[in-house]
């Protein structure tokens, strides 16, 4: 069945290295839906998430590609269900006066917070998952949506469900 | 006492302690300080090819005839370059090559400076793992990273890419630096094989009734030569020898059936098609041996034996993947099975054996050719072939004794590979008769290399069978584009007058009562020879799966012409 799956690498954080990840993951064709990565709290280790669409075999077989590269000390894959995923989006909206009211309501509504409000445009922050994030895009577009920044989703396995890696 | 070396000594010294002593290279700006240092280290032989692209497929021959790692180096840009087709050949069929490249001076990197180019980016899908080497302090360990990572595991190229300013960089030379990073943090991920998943092998082993082994190049690669033979006497079940996994198994053995795939006789298909268990040494289920996969042993259970996880269930469903090295689990596997035999089996499958006639002007068949050099070798040479019809014919017809005897370009499916990469294989088995088969169109993709095995006294064979066509792509013109031969007719040069100018023996053979003395007296030179057989321009090789087709619906004979509508 084709789901959601979070394929969550730490690599060493160097651009070969993700260049090299991100390579492997367009050879094989996956589907990819969105790529975050950033710093872990060890150093010289960064966390990849690719998020694809496929079943679970598909990203087991991502995971096994990923762990004969160098440079990968971990990785591993779990339905997006199965864990907590998550997104960051910035959207600049314009509303015309008559209606900015209405727009602070929808931005109250998604627990969205208004970061920046200039006098041409405002940023809206929200943060969810893909669907939450999406539906609340979907809303502000009443409105005049100028710009859109999305971070990819992160996600992380539930429980004792750990994954880690260090540097020896 | 320690040593102030320069990057290019460190280099040298770095490549002695990894047990290397031979190189197949060619210099360049980018490359010259390692090249000045080269002198001083009389033990590491290097051969100057007359293309990087030969020094790439030489080292992936040397690495396949000898089990270590082959050694090439280029300058930068074009140098660098003209290795990608090789490292492109060994990556496929998983070979263990360490390729160093020189690199413009760091200060120019990523200003298009004079043959600059970012061949660690070009390389990276046809390497297993590839380096910048940023300072001298991590050269040699740089170095070490490469061969392990080259030879560990499944094994695949490695390139060093070196700027020429950190071959000028001194530092102390410590020597080797052992405990690396990548080393250490590699070598801990053991497979995983409970001995409850030998116990089902073992289960499914003995309830099947059609059983087969197909035998890849992980045979070849684990040395398991002794157990693969002593697995298939034990269980009486059929050995399938893929492409790649020819003379992993003994060709004259009463349970050797043959190659399978696209044109693999129809015996030996059919017999893929009615098993109910196939077990799966060490190879990749590629299309080309596995025809359409929805078609592909509806009725068969599969047992996947492989070094790299990713490979089992990739292509093929497994009822049962086993991780690791083919030679380590046969071992774990031969006392789990109970001896039996599958006589009944092999009787059904001797029954599908078809003969075949087919008509070569002046009788000059492949299997005249191959018989010859059987005679005249007494069985015991290396053949290296290239890529085409002839490749097919030297595949299904030599009678291979010694193991690891056949070598060729599978995956990738290089022409021109036979010529530069039988240099490597005789610089590895020196006093072995050393044949490279080349059709006419690849033997002119690397001719050149006559002139390397020249200089630096090579002794390998060439024979070249000249039909005057790019033989496959005229036979699937033929069949599959109605006869439109576009583009494959092919002129050659007087080959004989080409071994002339060379300085080496030459023989043009025309019929097959010549070819029996030509290829003894091709083999007694003490040098290289060229011996050119004038073969029937458009014999086809028979059978044939059609790309996409099915392992059960071969063609056996020239297809009807088709109506034009």
């Amino acid at each position: 069945m084709t789901t959601s799956q979070a394929v969550s690498v730490l690599i060493e954080d160097r651009l070969i290295t993700l260049n090299r990840a991100v390579g492997l993951i367009r050879r094989r064709n996956l589907p990819v839906r969105s790529l975050a990565v950033g710093p872990t709290d060890t150093p010289g280790l960064s966390r990849l998430t690719i998020m694809i669409h496929s079943d679970t075999a598909t990203a087991a077989r991502a995971v096994q590609h990923l762990q004969k590269m160098v440079g990968v000390r971990a990785a591993t894959a779990f339905p997006a269900g199965e864990g907590v995923a998550r997104e960051l989006a910035l959207v600049k909206v314009r509303a015309p006066h008559e209606r900015y009211g209405e727009l602070l309501d929808v931005v109250q509504l998604y627990h969205a917070s208004v970061v920046d409000d200039s006098p041409e445009a405002m940023i809206v922050e929200l943060s969810g998952s893909e669907a939450f994030v999406l539906s609340c895009i979907r809303a502000l577009e009443r409105f005049d949506v100028v710009e859109v920044a999305r971070s990819g989703t992160i996600a992380l396995g539930t429980g004792n469900d750990l994954q880690s890696g260090t540097l020896p | 006492m320690t040593e102030t070396l320069t990057g290019s000594q460190i280099l040298c010294r770095a490549l002695l302690e990894q047990g290397v002593d031979l190189l197949f290279g060619y210099p360049g700006g980018a490359i010259m300080p390692f090249y000045h240092a080269l002198p001083e280290y009389p033990q590491l032989r290097h051969i100057l090819v007359r293309h990087e692209q030969a020094a790439a497929h030489a080292a992936d021959g040397y690495a396949r005839a000898s089990g270590r790692a082959g050694v090439c180096v280029a300058t930068s840009g074009p140098g660098a370059t003209n290795l990608v087709t090789g490292l492109a050949t060994a990556h496929m069929d998983s070979t263990p090559v360490v390729a160093i490249t020189g690199q413009v001076a760091r200060a120019m990197m990523g200003r298009d400076a004079f043959q600059e180019t970012d061949i660690i980016g070009i390389t990276q899908p046809i390497t297993k793992h590839n380096r910048l080497v940023e300072d001298v302090e991590e050269l040699a360990e740089a170095v070490e990273e490469a061969f392990y990572v080259a030879q560990e595991g499944r094994p695949g190229p490695v390139l060093i890419d070196i700027p020429k300013d950190v071959q000028n960089q001194k530092t102390e030379w410590t020597g080797g630096r052992a405990g690396k990073r990548t080393v250490s943090a590699r070598s801990n991920r053991s497979p995983l094989r409970p001995s409850a998943l030998l116990e089902d092998a073992a289960r499914l082993i003995a309830a099947a009734e059609r059983p087969l082994i197909m035998a890849g190049h992980g045979v070849l690669l684990a040395n398991a030569y002794v157990e693969l033979h002593a697995f298939a006497e034990r269980t009486g079940i059929p050995v399938i020898t893929t492409l790649l996994g020819i003379s992993g198994f003994p060709e004259a053995h009463p349970l050797h059936l043959g190659m399978p795939g696209m044109h693999g006789e129809v015996h030996v298909n059919r017999a893929i098609q009615q098993a109910d268990l196939i077990i799966g040494l060490g190879l990749r289920f590629d299309d080309r041996v596995t025809g359409n996969l929805a078609a592909f042993a509806r009725d068969a259970k599969v047992i996947h034996v492989d070094l790299d996880p990713s490979e089992i269930g990739k292509n093929v469903p497994v009822a049962l993947g086993l991780v690791g090295d083919v030679r380590d689990v046969l071992c774990s596997l031969l006392p789990a099975v109970a001896r039996r035999n599958c006589d009944a089996w092999r009787a059904e499958i001797a029954s599908f054996v078809r003969p075949r006639q087919e008509a070569f002007r002046g009788d000059l068949s492949p299997e005249t050719i191959l018989d010859a050099i059987d005679e005249a070798t007494e069985g015991r040479c290396s053949i290296v072939s290239d890529v085409g019809q002839h490749q097919m014919w030297v595949a299904k017809l030599f009678r291979y004794q010694l193991p690891n005897s056949h070598i060729t370009s599978g995956g990738l499916g290089t022409m021109g590979f036979a010529v530069p990469a039988a240099m490597g294989v005789a610089m590895a088995r020196p006093g072995q008769p050393v044949w490279a088969i080349s059709g006419d169109g690849g033997f002119q993709m690397n001719m050149q290399e006559i002139a390397t095995m020249v200089q630096e006294g090579i002794p390998v064979k060439m024979a070249i069978f000249n039909n005057g066509y790019l033989g496959m792509v005229r036979q699937w013109q033929q069949f599959f584009h109605g006869r439109r031969y576009s583009a494959t007719p092919i002129w050659s040069p007087d080959y004989v007058r080409l071994a002339e100018a060379y300085g080496i023996a030459g023989w043009r053979v025309e019929s097959a009562d010549q070819a029996a003395d030509v290829v003894r007296a091709a083999n007694a030179e003490p040098g290289p020879a060229l011996v050119e057989f004038m073969m029937e321009q458009e014999a086809n090789v028979y059978p044939m799966i059609p790309p996409g087709g099915s392992l059960s619906e071969p063609i056996e004979g020239e297809p009807a012409p088709l109506v034009s509508a």
